[in-house]
């Protein structure tokens, strides 16, 4: 666990709340990022977010520091996102990334929109794949979790997590095909 | 497809997420270089991963993160609460109420129809135990004769409460 958590951990265990609101404001937008990806809307993500950190108030005390905190916060999102899949029948609802800005900067007006259609049609193709494949494609290409880490969230061995990102890119590298989005 | 090529392809995982270690990079790199079907592989993959990678972020919409920590700290503080004014609160809403209302109702018409059911004891304790008290027993414990009169006193009222409650 990096000394800045260690630290937070230490001082909200002493009663100090405003270490709980630091750790929040540091891992929010991460865990939203993982469960809006999984679970393909803003409202679902929003109420996943909000739920793992009250889960984690409630643990955290207990939380024994072995593994980043991160690690364990990502945990409790891929759990809640797949039991709120498995609940749920109905398939993910799929962003426009309306409310999605590119990681390189502003584009140009025609890169942009040609960016957003293939944005989509990249969500697209993510949500098609089956829960587990999709958590590990996210915490990986999304994420950049270590594949050693991933396996520890999804309760795996390494060796899963390397075959079933195998079978996920080929899948997505189908999918994508036939929608015809190129390569960026 | 050789034992190499698939070897190469469960690391091309690896490489194309950019997870490879250098020397063992070099290693896939090498049989790549003389494999065109892994080159192929590798190449489509690695557009995939870059494809993905290079996806828009997500943003949360404008003040969403100050409403998300308005929540949080509300669900925070309603965990906080001694049961009793949690129990208040839950009751306060309408249909928390009208369900435990009806919840309340359905428990206490069951309980009032099973005591109805039980019949009454045909042949209670208290009608055999008047038997054993016999005139030698109370001779041998004089000092007890009046606590006797007492729970044979008793014992009368009980067995006429049953003998009533069978005439009925």
């Amino acid at each position: 666990m990096d000394a800045e958590d260690r630290q937070l951990l230490r001082a909200f265990t002493r009663g100090e709340e405003s270490a709980f609101t630091a750790l929040v404001i540091k891992y929010r937008e991460s865990v939203y990022r993982v469960a809006r990806r999984m679970l393909g809307n803003h409202e679902d993500a929003a109420d996943v977010a909000q739920e793992v950190f009250i889960r984690a108030h409630r643990a955290l005390p207990r939380f024994d520091g072995r593994s980043q905190l991160y690690t364990w916060l990502y945990r409790i999102t891929v759990n809640l996102c797949l039991d709120l899949r498995g609940r749920s029948s109905r398939l993910p609802l799929l962003d426009d990334e309306d409310g999605a800005r590119d990681r390189s900067g502003i584009p140009a007006a025609e890169d942009e929109a040609e960016g957003r259609e293939a944005g989509r049609l990249v969500a697209r193709a993510v949500a098609q794949l089956p829960p587990r494949q999709r958590a590990m494609t996210v915490l990986r290409l999304y994420q950049d979790l270590p594949y050693q880490e991933i396996a520890r969230i999804m309760g795996c061995s390494e060796g899963t997590v390397k075959a079933t990102m195998f079978a996920a890119l080929r899948k997505l590298r189908r999918v994508l095909v036939e929608e015809g989005v190129r390569a960026p | 497809m050789t034992d190499r090529c698939v070897e190469v392809l469960e690391r091309l995982v690896e490489g194309v997420t950019g997870t490879v270690p250098p020397d063992e990079r070099a290693a896939v790199a090498g049989h790549l270089a003389s494999c065109a079907r892994c080159r192929d592989e590798a190449a489509s993959l690695e557009a995939v991963a870059a494809r993905l990678h290079a996806g828009a972020r997500f943003v949360a919409p404008p003040g969403f993160w100050e409403e998300f920590m308005r929540r949080l700290a509300d669900r925070i503080e309603e965990e906080r609460a001694p049961a009793g004014a949690r129990l208040r609160r839950w009751l306060a809403s309408p249909r928390h109420a009208l369900g435990t209302a009806v919840v309340t109702a359905v428990t206490v018409l069951a309980v009032f129809a099973a005591v109805r059911t039980i019949p009454p004891p045909s042949d209670p304790v208290v009608i055999r135990a008047r038997g054993l008290v016999t005139a030698t027993m109370t001779s041998s414990l004089p000092s007890l004769g009046e606590m006797l009169d007492v729970w044979r006193a008793g014992l009368v009222h009980e067995t006429d409460s049953v003998v009533d409650r069978g005439a009925r």
